[in-house]
């Protein structure tokens, strides 16, 4: 299948009419989480969702959606981590077409992809816009790591690595509930029902 | 939760009439000249002598000066003492307290990257706030982006306030079952679901028919769309965009030039 037909599989109008619901759930959920105080940002639940009913390139678009979104409305610091939440989607998307999105253990799996990608996406913009510093509590462990000797970028690549497989497996595993608690008729009408159905 | 939906800002200024294309290319721009630009000042001269003119010309001034600020100052003071304290190669010690040393190269490195980030994001913030989003989706839309693109922005802005209204009501009605939101790390964590499932179920449960209200109104068909809402572009506003490009095409040569 070449990349144009993978693109069209992903988008029929039940993903077009899916993506709005959730960015908004990216968001909403991100701000629930803020209120409860959690050590975790949980704002990629809507993407990974997406990503796993109706394909990488459908998740792909809801990861950058989604930050546009929180620019536009919330804080444009988001704005360029675009690439960041554009990546978590790609890859989920094609860690559930490989069927890692059908058990809860296998689902851990497509979290440490995720996180791993998320953290080398986030490096280089870590470095170059913010100069390893940004405004998250993680960055204590990066200066930490400068104190020690360390260079920069090996500094923000560590502590991304420490900080994002958390929170990425929490975000896959909501996501993964989620789909558990939808009916198999329900999610035929996605473009990929066959990533998360197990011999049904 | 957030008190509007966006940053706009409603006046009838000479920067609110513009094309939105031409607002986006010179946000574009001042932040490309920001990164790539020559000079140490050209950041901070960018925010000062354009973006802040720009700004009360629009009639968003006030607006413009405090978002940006109260965006960024909490991320600029820790920038600073981070940076200060930490900046990889920093010999000139300003003052030592204790085990920490305040170093200049830090200070000035801080200085260049709060300007920075500070040019890129207000632009966007100017952007903005005399832009409707969904004016830029339709000018977007009118010049051959899919027609997808601006559904799905425009129908996010639409769903986010109902879904925020919803969470709050939902957080009310568990609250007075007993759910608590305090308590330790673990009671925190196990109030989350009682508060995301009934808001992400009840959410999905909406999509089925809203698929197929937009596939009755012929949303999918391949035809060209027209739009109800007419968007005015003027012949000095194109040369003007030009005009950035050019300005972008020349950075980067003075950039990749062997100097």
């Amino acid at each position: 299948m070449n990349i144009i037909q993978s693109i069209k599989k992903d988008f029929n109008t039940m993903t077009l009419v899916l993506i709005p619901v959730a960015i908004a759930i990216n968001v909403v959920i991100g701000q629930i989480v803020v209120l409860l105080k959690l050590p975790v940002y949980l704002d990629s639940v809507g993407t990974v969702l997406v990503a796993a009913i109706c394909g990488p390139w459908a998740g792909a678009l809801t990861g950058t959606l989604s930050n546009i979104i929180w620019g536009l409305i919330i804080d444009p610091n988001a704005l360029p981590w675009f690439p960041v939440a554009m990546f978590i989607g790609f890859v989920a998307g094609w860690a559930a077409v490989a069927g890692l999105f059908r058990t809860w253990w296998k689902v851990v799996i497509t979290g440490i992809l995720v996180a791993l990608t998320a953290a080398v996406v986030s490096t280089p913009i870590s470095v170059y816009l913010y100069g390893g510093i940004t405004a998250s509590g993680s960055s204590f462990i990066t200066a930490f790591l400068l104190q020690s000797g360390r260079d920069l970028v090996s500094a923000v690549l560590s502590t991304n690595f420490i900080v994002e497989p958390i929170d990425k497996i929490a975000t896959s595993l909501l996501a993964f509930a989620i789909i558990k608690g939808l009916s198999v008729r329900y999610l035929s009408r996605f473009p990929r029902p066959e990533n998360v159905l197990v011999g049904k | 939760m957030s008190d509007r939906l966006s940053f706009y800002v409603e006046r009838s200024s000479l920067l609110h009439r513009l094309n939105p294309l031409t607002k986006l290319t010179l946000a574009f721009t001042l932040i490309f000249l920001a990164f790539f630009g020559p000079g140490y000042w050209l950041p901070a001269g960018l925010y000062l002598f354009v973006l802040i003119p720009l700004s009360f010309l629009g009639g968003v001034g006030k607006d413009f000066v405090r978002t940006s600020l109260r965006l960024l100052l909490p991320l600029f003071l820790f920038l600073f003492v981070m940076q200060s304290l930490f900046y990889p190669g920093g010999k000139t010690v300003i003052f030592s307290l204790w085990i920490f040393s305040v170093k200049s190269e830090g200070m000035a490195f801080a200085f260049l990257t709060a300007s920075r980030i500070l040019v890129m994001v207000s632009s966007f913030l100017l952007l903005f706030l005399c832009t409707h989003p969904s004016a830029l989706m339709n000018d977007l839309a009118r010049r051959g982006a899919p027609a997808a693109l601006s559904y799905i922005i425009t129908s996010t802005l639409q769903i986010l306030p109902q879904m925020q209204a919803k969470a709050s009501a939902i957080q009310d009605a568990q609250s007075s079952r007993g759910l608590n939101t305090g308590g330790n790390l673990i009671q925190r964590t196990r109030s989350l679901l009682p508060l995301v499932g009934p808001l992400v179920f009840g959410s999905l449960v909406d999509i089925e028919e809203r698929a197929i209200a937009i596939e009755a109104r012929g949303f999918m068909l391949p035809e060209k769309k027209t739009s109800l809402i007419d968007i005015p572009d003027t012949r000095p506003e194109a040369i003007f965009r030009w005009g950035m490009l050019l300005l972008i095409l020349l950075t980067t040569g003075y950039r990749l030039w062997p100097s």
